[in-house]
């Protein structure tokens, strides 16, 4: 079963508008915390003018932290600008170990606003994709929001992929409550993993609910 | 203005440490906590002038926490800190009873203005709890 059309581009809108709004959020600590370094900086200095002496050490570090900030906020954007030009191409070929890694970081926030965090296991190699990059990014989204309703607290979800002869595979676990099955929430799921050419495994073993997305290598 | 005690909620920990220093550095007494949960456990033990709270944080966000805050306390003074563009989310805050609500990063001045305005409310509603507890008094003994 595929996806009908106009919900194929409002169910993508959505998506870039979530990320959007995460990332816009995200970028807006990073600047509250470089705001609040700042503003330190110049208590400081107006604390070194009425006499007071200033801490060298102390503003090494205050720089150090400062650059950290820059760091993550530029790396943060980075991630957000490959994310938006995938939603430009409709098949590109790709290296999806990168955009597995992009996305993940990309829904960190959620997850962790959700009370959990991601533990991501990703190989030390290029697995070559061709593919609708931006759509396969949704589905590890989906298959990540299916999984936060059904995992107990606290516990972290796991992101993995591997490959395998012509196939590679993206798995998503983490330990769930008994009984508590996603159902009927993967059917759009399945339906975005068809227009892909792939596949969706859901499985349970020993309380670990992983849903397993397949997808064909170059 | 001086010797507020403001309790500080946001799981952005690199933040409240700057910020607290900051206003330490101004003679306020800062207590920072990183959730909801820790935010109503240390309402329920000390006193406060002002609450400054995040509103985006895991497990339990802002607007519950506001809520769980003020059934503990219906005078506590909460400041929300909102790092949404649109307004509506701090609007809501205020109706649920926040006393304000600034967006992230606010200006420390307008942040310690809001605290002074806190601990003013805050003195204002513990005189009147007070009248308040003095006439229920004398009129129990009829005078």
């Amino acid at each position: 079963m595929n996806e009908a059309h106009p919900r194929r581009g409002q169910r993508r809108l959505a998506f870039f508008g979530r990320i959007g709004a995460d990332i816009s959020h995200e970028m807006r600590n990073v600047l509250s915390v470089i705001g609040e370094y700042a503003g330190l900086l110049d208590d400081l200095l107006v604390l070194a003018e009425t006499g007071r002496p200033l801490d060298h050490a102390r503003l090494k570090t205050l720089t150090k932290n400062l650059a950290a900030q820059v760091k993550k906020g530029t790396e943060t954007t980075e991630r957000f600008n490959r994310f938006s030009h995938t939603a430009e191409e409709q098949t590109a070929s790709f290296d999806l170990i990168a955009v597995v890694e992009d996305v993940a970081a990309l829904v960190q926030r959620h997850v962790r606003l959700e009370g959990h965090r991601l533990e991501v296991e990703l190989p030390n190699r290029e697995i070559r994709v061709t593919n609708n990059a931006f759509d396969l990014q949704y589905a590890v989204f989906a298959a990540v929001g299916i999984l936060l309703k059904c995992l107990e607290k606290d516990e972290p979800v796991a992101v993995k992929v591997d490959a395998e002869g012509s196939t590679a595979a993206l798995s998503i676990s983490g330990r769930a409550a008994a009984g508590d099955e996603p159902g009927g929430r993967t059917s759009r799921l399945v339906a975005v993993m068809n227009e892909l050419g792939g596949t969706v495994n859901t499985s349970w073993n020993d309380g670990t609910l992983s849903l397993v997305l397949a997808v064909p290598t170059d | 203005m001086g010797h507020e005690k403001v309790l500080l909620v946001d799981d952005e920990r690199e933040f409240t440490q700057i910020l607290a220093q900051r206003m330490e550095s101004r003679g306020v007494g800062v207590d920072a906590v990183a959730s909801g949960s820790e935010a109503l456990e240390k309402a329920k033990g000390a006193f406060y002038d002002a609450i400054v709270l995040d509103l985006a944080m895991p497990e339990m966000d802002g607007i519950e926490t506001l809520k769980r805050l003020l059934e503990i306390n219906p005078d506590l003074q909460v400041i929300l800190l909102t790092g949404h563009a649109s307004m509506e989310r701090g609007i809501e805050a205020v109706k649920l009873g926040a006393m304000d609500f600034l967006a992230k990063p606010a200006d420390i001045q307008k942040l310690m203005e809001k605290i002074g305005e806190a601990k003013a409310n805050k003195m204002l509603l513990v005189e009147k709890r007070t009248e308040q507890r003095i006439k229920g008094i004398l009129n129990a003994k009829g005078w």
